[in-house]
């Protein structure tokens, strides 16, 4: 499912900023579960990559410290009107989920 | 009016609804509203009465603090979700028509006093009614979630009006003074007012957190909060709210939307007479 | 001012192998770059920094502006951004010092990628927090200390 959303504003300091805000509970592994007193083994992102019209210019590297429901901000100054950005993550288990938009 | 209501008092009537407050005039409420806004405005040089709308993080004791709701409103986080509020108010009841088919009034100028039923009509409220009248299940939880996004998506499309309430008639008046004489009653085992906290104390530090100013509250309503986020249920109506603040004074919370929050709602809603609204708002 | 910072710290055994900033992303590689575990699994900067960045020697720089709060309102919720006026980005960390692993998020840039990083992270306590960029292969840092407190009036 495409719960990951994004966001490109216009950066002061030239270019544009992409935010991201994954759907993501980042277990750190130290939570119990209230109900089997079990540890809720780690559950987070790994990488989240951004890529300008296919080319990836940056790489995030998360981890159990992130907070839940990530929101990721990063700078794509040589972005351009019409690019198309697209962010996509790769959790510890694999799972992954994706999105894109046009810068306007 | 102000004829029948001494009329009434001369006569020992009660008025509708409120058997024990004393009756208070149009003209009394307007020089509450001014005594109200005047003194924040005083407490709080600088300000101008729609900083008041951004609650704790306009005053200036909240300084080191600001950055966590700034960083916020950089990818408001409640977002999805008005998304989803927006298009769950045009989804089609099994008769075809939605919510948008509801007799809303304008969102400034909640809570309503409705003179046929001498109660006073809430979006909630409204929402629900409409709900029923529709033939569909009315929503059960008024505090979190659905209905909470809903009443966000209905109150934004008002953002930027200023806040305009109708106190002329008397029942309106009676049920403005029930909710001041909460605002200013102390309450639970910290023997506590509203006005304890959010007038005498404004900017004022309780341990960690730093008091809301009252000239403002609710606002911004319903609220996003990360306190409530992190624990899963981030949505929250001001009746919400205000059982929350109860409960941390060690006073027995009041049902939501029952008389006395609606009353409450509606005196701090007339003290808000002239602040734009700015629905919904991220706050700790 | 600019100053040096030369961590105290052990270097893992085998960091000189990768002190060329294997870390870092060249443009071929960013595709396959994979999740720096060594710097994640660190229980101390220095040796997180030397297994991301390829040194733990920084220099602090007022090119390097940290926005974020003096007190978080949420420990479990504190955002950070980092932002640069420098060139030549090839990548920024973030490392809270008090965390039980200080490393906490990273971002590798290439060509095409800015000097801005922006996110939320868990803080236990009041700890100073380091952001790192490394630039024109030097790196840089900026600190902050953000305060952790227990709440007054919740709700």
């Amino acid at each position: 499912m495409a719960s990951t959303k994004m966001k490109i504003k216009k950066s002061k300091s030239g270019g544009y900023e992409v935010m991201v805000l994954a759907k993501h509970p980042m277990e750190t592994g130290l939570r119990k579960d209230k109900k089997t007193g079990n540890k809720i083994p780690e559950h987070f992102i790994e990488n989240m990559e951004f890529a300008v019209n296919g080319e990836v210019v940056a790489q995030a590297n998360l981890g159990t410290g992130v907070s839940k429901n990530p929101l990721i901000g990063v700078g794509i100054p040589n972005a351009k009107p019409g690019d198309t950005v697209t962010v996509s993550w790769v959790d510890n288990k694999g799972e992954s989920d994706s999105a894109e938009k046009a810068v306007k | 009016m102000k004829k029948l209501i001494s009329l009434a008092l001369a006569a020992g009537i009660a008025l509708v609804g409120v058997s024990t407050v004393q009756a208070i005039s149009e003209s009394e409420i307007q020089q509450d509203i001014e005594a109200f806004q005047g003194y924040f405005l005083k407490r709080f040089p600088g300000l101008t009465i729609e900083d008041f709308q951004d609650g704790v993080n306009a005053l200036p004791q909240y300084a080191h603090r600001r950055a966590n709701w700034e960083l916020a409103m950089e990818f408001p986080p409640y977002e999805p979700e008005m998304e989803k509020a927006a298009e769950e108010w045009n989804m089609p009841f099994a008769n075809g028509k939605s919510l948008n088919d509801c007799d809303l009034a304008p969102g400034h100028t909640y809570p309503v006093f409705d003179a046929a039923t001498g109660d006073l009509r809430t979006i909630v409220g409204d929402i629900n009614a409409c709900l029923k009248a529709n033939g569909e299940d009315p929503i059960k939880n008024v505090k979190r979630a659905k209905m909470a996004r809903l009443v966000a998506h209905y109150r934004s499309q008002f953002n930027g009006e200023r806040v305009a309430i109708d106190f002329s008639d008397p029942g309106a008046q009676a049920l403005y003074e029930k909710g001041r004489q909460f605002y200013w009653a102390k309450r639970g085992q910290l023997n506590f007012s509203c006005a304890d906290c959010h007038v005498h104390n404004a900017g004022n530090m309780v341990r960690g957190d730093v008091l809301s100013a009252g000239l403002g509250h609710g606002v911004g309503f319903p609220v996003w909060r990360t306190k409530w986020q992190v624990a899963g249920k981030p949505w929250g109506t001001i009746h919400r709210r205000y059982g929350g603040c109860n409960k941390q004074v060690r006073a027995h919370p009041f049902k939501a939307q029952g008389e006395e929050y609606k009353a409450l709602e509606f005196y701090e809603a007339v003290m808000n007479t002239g602040i734009p609204l700015k629905v919904p708002s991220q706050r700790q | 001012m600019k100053r040096r910072i030369f961590l105290k710290g052990s270097l893992a055994a085998g960091t000189l192998a990768v002190a060329a900033g294997a870390g870092m992303l060249t443009p071929k590689s960013v595709l396959a770059a994979a999740w720096p575990k060594a710097a994640f699994e660190s229980e101390t900067e220095a040796d997180a920094l030397n297994a991301f960045f390829g040194t733990s020697d920084a220099e602090e720089s007022d090119q390097v502006s940290i926005k974020a709060p003096l007190q978080a309102e949420n420990g479990a919720v504190v955002p950070v951004k980092v932002m640069t006026s420098l060139t030549g980005v090839e990548g920024i960390a973030i490392c809270a010092i008090k965390n039980p692993r200080p490393y906490t998020t990273s971002l590798r840039v290439s060509d095409g990628g800015g000097g801005l990083y922006s996110t939320r992270i868990k803080m236990g306590q009041t700890s100073p927090v380091h952001c790192y960029v490394k630039a024109g292969g030097k790196l840089y840092m900026a600190s902050q200390e953000i305060k952790v407190t227990v709440g007054g009036c919740g709700g």
